[in-house]
């Protein structure tokens, strides 16, 4: 779509929708490293004696997970915003 | 041309669908299945592979993103292997996800006529079983939208059940047994720490499958990649809320061999509206599954229909549903075949097997799909995932460490199924290089992949034979 035929009203309800997406995604992802460091915390703390031997395992990968999806999150977010107009996203 | 063979999929599904899709089929791993890591690895084993295989899934997720929202094709992981790989592993990886998710519904629909004889002891579990599988086959028979639209309530009501269970215990509505963890840390040491891998990826199994819905999607470059990740972060959520819940509810040695690990957790609850809640989830979670698995093994079906790897005669559409019905239908048979091997366990440790094969080729079409088109433009490549390819090879390492680690105990159903894919590679590459089909990279508006040999490449993968002249 050109940006002819973009209107300030489309404009304005098109970042609405952009920012409703973009809420759904971020309140989830707080959601998820809030539960991730509970459960985490929770069953290291319970097992200290055994864990500590090894614990950056779980330090590790819990922060590859939250720090890639957040990326993966981000980039989803920026190519919906670059296409939105474009493939017409929220007609 | 006839009626069917002229109609197409409808494009009109939304990112929820996407969602529904992919959570409705994995979220019965979190209600059954995944607690086979704490008989191999204890509490701490459960955890590590959680983590291990959320991490794989995560990547996986992002590569299917990238992948679905840019050929936009139904085959899913079937058309990227044969796209970007080649016919061999086109096939290889069409027929594992077919296999994958008719093992997968198949199983469902048992374990759904078997909580309905429990409830009712005068059903019996073989006729429900079939009226389960015949029912959700009318269901995307029908229609796509249809069909996704109840995955995405039963699926949402069986999520809601964990959230509201683990919140309860959590804020303390719950009396739990923090001592279970202490106790059940780590049975088999170091080496139960590794074995427990094996059944990491039951918190996640099918979640790429989301970005197969990709040709029925009215914007797919928008709904595939935000519907997977929301997926994929739903299904984190989850794995951690239901680790933690059955941890401090049932004693390691108990969760390890049990059948319905949450349904137990909230009966140890004695809290009869978590017990209702979750007996109720885990009614709907395998309802959702094998409505799910019906729709994506049809899907694959159908695209291996469409390129003549299969009989062309399962490509029709439907002329007034829109739906590929006779791949539907087909599910039908097979899935009744497989309910009734009296093997089902060794069906579900293929589906298992299926599934790491398509996590080692999933971030390898990636990578050769960067190679042979690296320009980021709206029609190739709409949503762009980070860090790539980097992290799709630790993709690649993590799921052959995880297959490596089915040594422990399944030693002859890796074997098996190296061999059934190895065959179905070599038969399928063979036959594939002395057809005619022609190249449909212009029909995708896509240019020709980059440089000489790449391009040379991208014809064999389609299938096109070379001669000197």
């Amino acid at each position: 779509m050109s940006s002819a035929t973009i209107n300030p009203e489309m404009e304005s309800r098109y970042h609405s929708k952009l920012n409703g997406d973009s809420a759904l995604v971020a309140g989830m992802l707080v959601l998820l490293v809030s539960v991730e460091l509970f459960v985490i915390g929770k069953i290291l703390l319970a097992t200290w004696e055994i864990a500590s031997n090894f614990f950056y395992l779980y330090v590790i990968f819990f922060g590859l997970i939250i720090g890639v999806e957040t990326i993966g999150c981000l980039r989803v977010r920026d190519s919906i915003k670059k296409h939105m107009f474009e493939f017409t996203y929220y007609d | 041309m006839t009626e069917s063979e002229s109609a197409s999929l409808v494009k009109t599904l939304r990112p929820f669908h996407v969602w529904a899709l992919g959570v409705g089929i994995v979220l019965v791993g979190e209600y059954m299945g995944w607690n086979f890591t704490v008989a191999k690895g204890g509490v701490l084993g459960s955890l590590l592979a959680m983590l291990v295989a959320g991490t794989m899934y995560v990547i996986i997720s992002l590569c299917a993103s990238e992948l679905g929202s840019a050929t936009k094709l139904a085959g899913g992981p079937y058309d990227w292997a044969r796209l970007f790989i080649g016919p061999g592993a086109a096939a290889s990886v069409g027929l594992a996800v077919y296999m994958e998710y008719i093992a997968l519904e198949a199983a469902d629909a048992i374990v759904v006529a078997f909580i309905a004889s429990e409830v009712f002891p005068e059903l019996q579990v073989f006729p429900v079983t079939l009226l389960v599988i015949a029912l959700l086959t009318f269901i995307n028979y029908r229609g796509v939208v249809a069909a996704l639209t109840l995955n995405f309530v039963l699926t949402m009501i069986a999520f809601i059940a964990i959230v509201v269970f683990f919140f309860g215990t959590a804020f303390g509505v719950v009396d739990i047994h923090p001592e279970y963890l202490f106790q059940g840390a780590m049975p088999n040491g170091m080496i139960g720490l590794f074995a427990a891998l094996q059944f990491g990826p039951w918190f996640y199994l099918g979640i790429e499958g989301a970005a197969m819905c990709a040709e029925e999607c009215k914007h797919p470059s928008r709904a595939v990649p935000l519907g997977q990740q929301a997926g994929m972060i739903t299904l984190l959520i989850g794995a951690a809320m239901t680790l933690y819940l059955c941890a401090v509810l049932i004693p390691a040695d108990m969760l390890g061999v049990s059948v319905y690990p949450l349904f137990e957790a909230a009966q140890n609850s004695g809290i009869f509206i978590f017990i209702a809640l979750l007996g109720l989830g885990t009614l709907l979670t395998c309802l959702a599954s094998a409505n799910g698995c019906v729709c994506d093994s049809s899907r694959s079906w159908f695209a291996l229909s469409r390129d003549h790897y299969v009989s062309s005669w399962f490509s029709a559409v439907h002329p007034r549903y829109n739906t590929p019905y006779r791949a539907v239908i087909f599910t039908m048979p097979v899935a009744i075949g497989f309910a009734f091997s009296g093997f089902l366990d060794q069906v579900i440790t293929f589906s298992i097997v299926s599934g790491l094969l398509c996590y080692v080729l999933i971030p390898f079409a990636l990578i050769r799909f960067r190679n042979l088109f690296p320009e980021t433009t709206s029609k190739v490549r709409p949503f762009a995932g980070p860090l790539q390819p980097y992290i799709a090879y630790f993709a690649i390492v993590i799921a052959i460490t995880i297959l490596s680690t089915l040594f422990w105990g399944y030693k002859y159903n890796l074997i098996f199924g190296f061999v059934f894919y190895g065959v179905a590679y070599f038969y399928f590459n063979r036959k594939h290089k002395t057809s005619k089909a022609e190249n449909n990279w212009v029909e995708m508006g896509w240019p020709e992949p980059k440089g000489s040999e790449n391009a040379r490449i991208g014809k064999e993968v389609i299938g096109v034979e070379f001669s000197d002249d």
